[in-house]
Order: C-alpha cells, then sequence, then structure tokens
C-alpha cells in the first residue's frame, strides 16, 4: 500500500513539472501557430541562470528563481520581437529558426559552463515520511510554487483582459486584429510569457535532479509527447494530459521497469490518440 | 706602430672571428631551417575521434586532450623518428557525437584527411560504428568502449586503449564484497548496448561471487528516477552499482535514493563518473559507503606526475577525466610503433609493431596485451586500474589493482 501511495505522490509530482512546461509549449502553438524547438533550450537557459544567481551573484534560492524566470521571459520577448516576428504567418521558417536557436542555447551553455553537469543542489535536502511513504521537500516545494503558477496562469488567461486578447489572437487572429488587438504587442509577450514558464520549471526542477546542457532534446520529446495527448493549443488539454502522463509513467516505471514502462506510456498515448486523433481536447484544424 | 699593427692584426682576427661566427650562425640556421623543413614536410597526423559536443562530450574531449599532449610532449622532443627522419606529430579531432553514424562518418572524413592512426573512438555505438569503416579503409583504431564485441579477430586493425569489464570486474566485485559484506546488489544502466554490455559483465561478476544480483535497465534520456528509484527501494539491496550510467544520470540516481532513505552501498563499475556521485550526494561524509573503478590509480605518484606536466606543456589544468591517460598512453604507443614500423601510412605495419612492443608507459608504468579470452584477439592495452572506497563517509583513496593475472 506504502508503494502505491508513494507512486502515486512521484507520478503527481511528474504531472505538476510536465503541466508548467507543456503550458508554455502550447501556449505559444495556440497563440502564434509557432512549434517553439527551442523549448528545452529556454527551460536549460533557466536552470543555468538560477545556478549563476546562486553561485556567482550570492542570490538566496528564491531570489534566483525569480531572475531566471524574469531572465528567459526577456530573453523569449527579445527572440520573438527579433527573429520570430516577422515570420510568424508561415509556420515552417519560425519552426527552422526556434530549432537553429536551440543549438545555439544548447552550445553556448557548454561554452560558457562546460559539458559536466552543474554543481546545484536544492537548497532544502530531507523528506517527509509517514511510515514507508514519502516526499522529499524538494519535491513537495516545487509541487506546490508549480500548482501555484499554473493556478496564476489559468487566471492570467481566463480572467484578465490580457488573457483575452491572447485567446481572440489564438481564436482568429484577423477579427482579433479588425477589432484593434495588435499582434506585433502580443506575440512577443506572450513568448516571454512561455519562455518564462520554461526557465521558472528548468530553475525549480533542474537543483533537485541535475543541471547540464544536454537536457533540451528529452524536455522537447516530454513537451510534444504532452502537448499532442493534450491536443495542440489547449491549456486544460496540456494540464490533463500532464497528469496522465506522470501518473501512467510513475506507475508503470514502477511496476514494470524502466523499459517496459517507458514502452507502457507511449502504449497509452497511442490508444488515446487513436481514439482521439485531436487529443484530448484539441480542435479539428487551427484557424490562425 | 707595432700597437698599430697589433690592433690591425686584432681587429681582422676580430672580424675573421666574426665572419666565422656569421658562417657558423648561418650553417646552424640552414640546417635548422633545414631540419624543420623536413620536419614539416614529414608528418605524422594522429586522429581523435570521440563525443565533443552531447552528453558524453566530458570522455572526448578528455581523450582529445590527451592525444594532444602526447603530440606537444613528441614535438617538444624534437619529433618522431620514422625512419631516418624526424617528424611533427599533428593531432585532428573530429565529433563522432556518440554515435554509430557519426563514428563511421568519422572516420571517413580521416581517411580523406590521409589520417591512419586514429585514438578512439569512446562509446559502443561509436565503436560498432567506426571498427568496419576504419578496417576498410586501413586505419588503426583504439577505442575504449566496454562493449562485449569492441574489439575481434574480424577487425585486426581496431585496438581496445584500456581494460574492459571482463578484466576488473571480477576483482573490484571481490574487494567490494570483502569491504562491505555485500549481499545483494541492483546493477543500473541504460537499455542500450552502452549500458546492458557493461551491467551484464558486472551481474555475471557479482552472481559469480554468490552475491544476489537484479539488474535494472532505464531508457537514455530518463532525467528523473523516481520511479526507478522506488521500484530499487522495494528491492532494498545491500549495494547499487550504477555501471556505465552517464555521469548525470549516476549523479541524479544516488541523489534521489538518498532522499528516499536508501542507507546502503554504492558502486560504480563503469565509465567515470565518481567526482559528479560525490557532488550530487552532498559529499563524502553524505555517500557514507562507496566502492569504485577508477581507469587509472589517480593517485599513484606517476599519474600525478603526468598532471603536473600536462599543466607545464599545455598551459592548463589537466580534465578531471581519466579518459585522458589511457588516450594518452594509447597515443604514445602507437607512436613508437611509429618509430618500429618505420610508416606513419602503413596501418597494417604499425599494427604489427604493437604487437611487438611491450605496453610500457612513462606515467601508467608496465601493461600487459590480452583480450584473447573476451574478444578472441589479443589487442586490448591493460595497465593497472584503481579502485576507490568511501568507508563510512571517509575516504580511504584509490588504490592500484594490478590486471596482469586477469584473463
Amino acid at each position: 500500500m506504502d508503494g502505491l501511495v508513494t507512486t502515486a505522490i512521484i507520478g503527481l509530482s511528474l504531472g505538476v513539472e510536465y503541466a508548467l512546461l507543456s503550458l508554455g509549449f502550447t501556449l505559444i502553438f495556440g497563440i502564434l501557430g509557432v512549434i517553439n524547438f527551442a523549448h528545452g533550450g529556454f527551460y536549460m537557459i533557466g536552470g543555468y541562470a538560477a545556478y549563476a544567481a546562486v553561485h556567482f551573484a550570492g542570490m538566496p534560492f528564491p531570489a534566483a528563481v525569480a531572475t531566471a524566470m524574469l531572465v528567459t521571459a526577456l530573453l523569449g520577448y527579445v527572440c520573438e520581437l527579433l527573429l520570430i516576428d516577422r515570420y510568424v504567418s508561415d509556420h515552417l521558417t519560425p519552426m527552422m529558426i526556434t530549432l537553429g536557436l536551440y543549438l545555439i542555447i544548447s552550445t553556448a551553455l557548454i561554452v560558457v559552463f562546460g559539458p559536466e553537469p552543474a554543481d546545484f543542489s536544492f537548497p532544502i535536502r530531507g523528506s517527509l515520511r509517514s511510515g514507508g511513504i514519502y516526499i522529499t521537500y524538494a519535491n513537495l516545494i516545487v509541487l506546490l510554487v508549480c500548482a501555484t503558477v499554473i493556478a496564476a496562469v489559468y487566471l492570467l488567461m481566463y480572467r484578465t483582459d490580457f488573457g483575452l486578447a491572447l485567446r481572440a489572437m489564438a481564436d482568429n487572429r484577423e477579427v482579433a486584429t479588425a477589432l484593434g488587438m495588435r499582434p506585433a504587442q502580443y506575440f512577443p509577450l506572450a513568448f516571454g510569457l512561455a519562455t518564462g514558464l520554461a526557465g521558472l520549471t528548468g530553475a525549480l526542477v533542474t537543483p533537485t535532479l541535475t543541471l547540464s546542457p544536454f537536457l533540451g532534446d528529452s524536455i522537447l520529446g516530454m513537451s510534444f509527447l504532452i502537448v499532442i495527448l493534450g491536443g495542440l493549443g489547449s491549456l486544460g488539454g496540456a494540464v490533463i494530459a500532464s497528469f496522465i502522463v506522470g501518473i501512467v509513467e510513475a506507475y508503470s516505471r514502477v511496476y514494470l521497469g524502466g523499459s517496459k514502462g517507458a514502452l507502457a506510456l507511449f502504449v497509452v498515448v497511442l490508444i488515446i490518440l487513436v481514439v482521439r486523433p485531436n487529443g484530448l481536447m484539441g480542435r479539428i484544424g487551427r484557424p490562425a | 706602430m707595432t700597437g698599430m699593427k697589433f690592433s690591425q692584426t686584432c681587429d681582422r682576427d676580430r672580424r675573421v672571428g666574426g665572419y666565422g661566427l656569421h658562417v657558423a650562425a648561418a650553417i646552424v640556421a640552414l640546417a635548422a631551417a633545414s631540419g624543420a623543413a623536413q620536419a614539416q614536410e614529414c608528418q605524422v597526423k594522429l586522429g581523435a575521434m570521440g563525443p565533443m559536443s552531447g552528453g558524453a562530450a566530458a570522455w572526448g574531449l578528455a581523450l582529445r586532450q590527451g592525444v594532444e599532449f602526447v603530440a606537444a610532449q613528441a614535438n617538444a622532443d624534437g619529433g618522431v623518428q620514422v625512419g631516418d627522419r624526424k617528424c611533427r606529430v599533428s593531432v585532428m579531432s573530429y565529433d563522432s557525437k556518440y554515435s554509430a553514424e557519426g563514428a563511421a562518418s568519422a572516420a571517413n572524413s580521416m581517411a580523406s584527411d590521409n589520417i591512419k592512426l586514429i585514438i578512439g573512438p569512446v562509446g559502443s555505438p561509436e565503436a560498432t560504428g567506426a571498427k568496419p569503416v576504419a578496417q576498410r579503409n586501413g586505419q588503426i583504431t583504439f577505442n575504449s568502449s566496454y562493449a562485449k564485441d569492441a574489439i575481434g579477430p574480424e577487425t585486426p586493425l581496431a585496438f581496445h586503449q584500456l581494460a574492459g569489464p571482463a578484466q576488473w570486474a571480477p576483482k573490484i566485485v571481490a574487494a567490494a564484497k570483502q569491504k562491505f559484506g555485500i549481499k545483494s546488489v541492483v546493477v543500473v544502466a541504460p537499455n542500450d548496448q552502452g549500458g546492458t554490455d557493461v551491467a551484464s559483465v558486472n551481474a555475471k561478476a557479482y552472481e559469480a561471487d554468490g552475491i544476489r544480483t537484479k539488474q535494472e535497465y532505464y531508457q537514455r534520456g530518463t532525467t528523473n528516477f523516481a520511479p526507478l528509484v522506488t521500484r530499487i527501494m522495494n528491492e532494498n539491496p545491500d549495494a547499487v552499482d550504477t555501471a556505465s550510467s552517464p555521469p548525470a544520470d549516476g549523479a541524479t540516481m544516488v541523489k534521489q535514493l538518498l532522499e528516499a532513505g536508501y542507507g546502503g552501498v554504492f558502486g560504480r563499475l563503469g565509465g567515470p563518473g565518481t567526482l559528479e556521485i560525490i557532488k550530487a550526494a552532498g559529499g563524502v561524509k553524505e555517500l557514507k559507503n562507496f566502492y569504485w573503478l577508477e581507469l587509472v590509480p589517480t593517485e599513484d605518484e606517476k599519474i600525478v606526475a603526468l598532471q603536473k606536466d600536462f599543466k607545464t606543456v599545455m598551459k592548463a589544468d589537466a580534465p578531471n577525466n581519466t579518459l585522458l591517460y589511457t588516450a594518452a598512453a594509447a597515443a604514445r604507443m602507437v607512436l613508437k610503433a611509429v618509430t618500429a614500423a618505420g610508416t606513419a601510412d602503413d596501418a597494417p605495419a604499425v599494427a604489427k609493431a604493437l604487437h611487438n612492443l611491450e605496453p610500457v608507459d612513462p606515467y601508467l608504468g608496465k601493461g600487459t596485451w590480452k583480450g584473447k579470452a573476451a574478444f578472441g584477439i589479443q589487442q586490448e592495452l591493460v595497465f593497472p586500474v584503481g579502485l576507490g572506497l568511501i568507508v563510512d563517509g571517509k575516504s580511504l583513496g584509490v588504490t592500484a589493482v594490478d590486471l596482469a593475472d586477469s584473463k
């Protein structure tokens, strides 16, 4: 029984981390129509920015995480403004640009910080235990922060004029523009918000696991899997898919092992996509 | 007058002396120029092949630095004797990206640059890709893969630059069992050739020593090992061996195992990655009990001497990764074989010379050629390895393990 509960906690922790990560990815696709191949790169930048803030600037960890989020958000904003914005209507070019951006980011991180994992640990160690059930303090904090930020993103998107404008832009860019909303103003902000979320996840999660300049591929792969499962561009779908993936991953890997567990996850995703080809909450086609 | 004559004689003598000096200097300069020209004409090209980017980059970069160090030392001594000429050693490195196709492509690129002597590749997928291509191109390779087929009779130009698991696993396992009284172990590695080839040999060594053994594999690219850690905790083994997991994976696993409350022994019988594990654990005290393989006895005074020499020659600190040493030893052996064979272009002749050379390295000491039992070909360059121990939160250092009597 203890094992079942501990596995559920692991699944929830994975789910909430994946949700925060994939929200940014799906936001960019939903609003700009751009598949951001540099998403894993911004996750790594978040991790390294927090690492640099702690180790070189001597910042306390919470301030370092906030700084990392701001840095990645700002970088995302500038990248969209300078590199992506003029090609945003052409789906292929931004894809190539973000792919190139990812290669630049990962190579630059190797040059600056070296190929070996950085010595970056969560400031709090230890676990909360009850019998055989446990959750590390680090995971608990990450879980709470991620859940809070997901709620904040929900409020931003569904309870503010800014969110309304972004959703209108995602729904029908031409009509939204005709109503006076300016893509040139909102797109960099949306991109910055998404990369900021990736950076925040990187800053929070990498100290609990590892921080190296080679994490981007697996992060991008997982984000892709989740947003396809949830339905490209759907925020709610991404969150639900994140928890499904987290829970399935945890139980299958604990009870079937690393290899068969990974296979089980992909089989479950495949079955869901066969039943719902557009994902859990995806729309048929994307108008913008 | 006499004084004048004396003065003229002195002037003339000085002039003659001056001319003599100029002529001598000119001869020396000409000789040096001719020697330099000859050394420039005559060049021994060494290839350094390994992952220079990606997750395994630390290994490839260390290998390259090892080869560059040997080349720089040889050039500082006036070059390498090839027949009646002294030749300058140059190093060209290629990123084989820890993949079979990357290594095959690197071997072909080196062939187009007329490089017949390659130190590397590093990983098992790379060795698989490079071996047949290099054999066809007539290139010697000196890989450091732990694959079960890292070398073999079908590719006689492929050499192995270090002792494989079959050589060191039985000795390290026996020492660990004696020190920690291990009765059960879980061996963890990625579920590809790079992981399974080492983990399965380690597992065999544990089982042969009467230790109950379980193998756990995970998908390469996994970043969160919490599910695997829970699985291991359910097994409650005396020891967890991270085998050939990449350094970052091994470190994350150890960190998460400690957080989960694991209180047993950690082992690492695979590629370098000890420092990452100690750092991730929070230090030697937190790690408590740990045994690991070092490719070389890192605390030996000759190894320390190499680090100093590296700094002097390369004007930089030696990398932490121990592939530096084995790559340097392999490069040194290849240069000796070039001198013995009198050619740097005829790889089969250099390979033949290598067979006849006694493996002796100024830093690694006396080695042996092995491999017949494990690979069917006696082309494995084996020097003593190191056994590192942390017991009850105290580092006992790294002791040399002689493999001369291993299979």
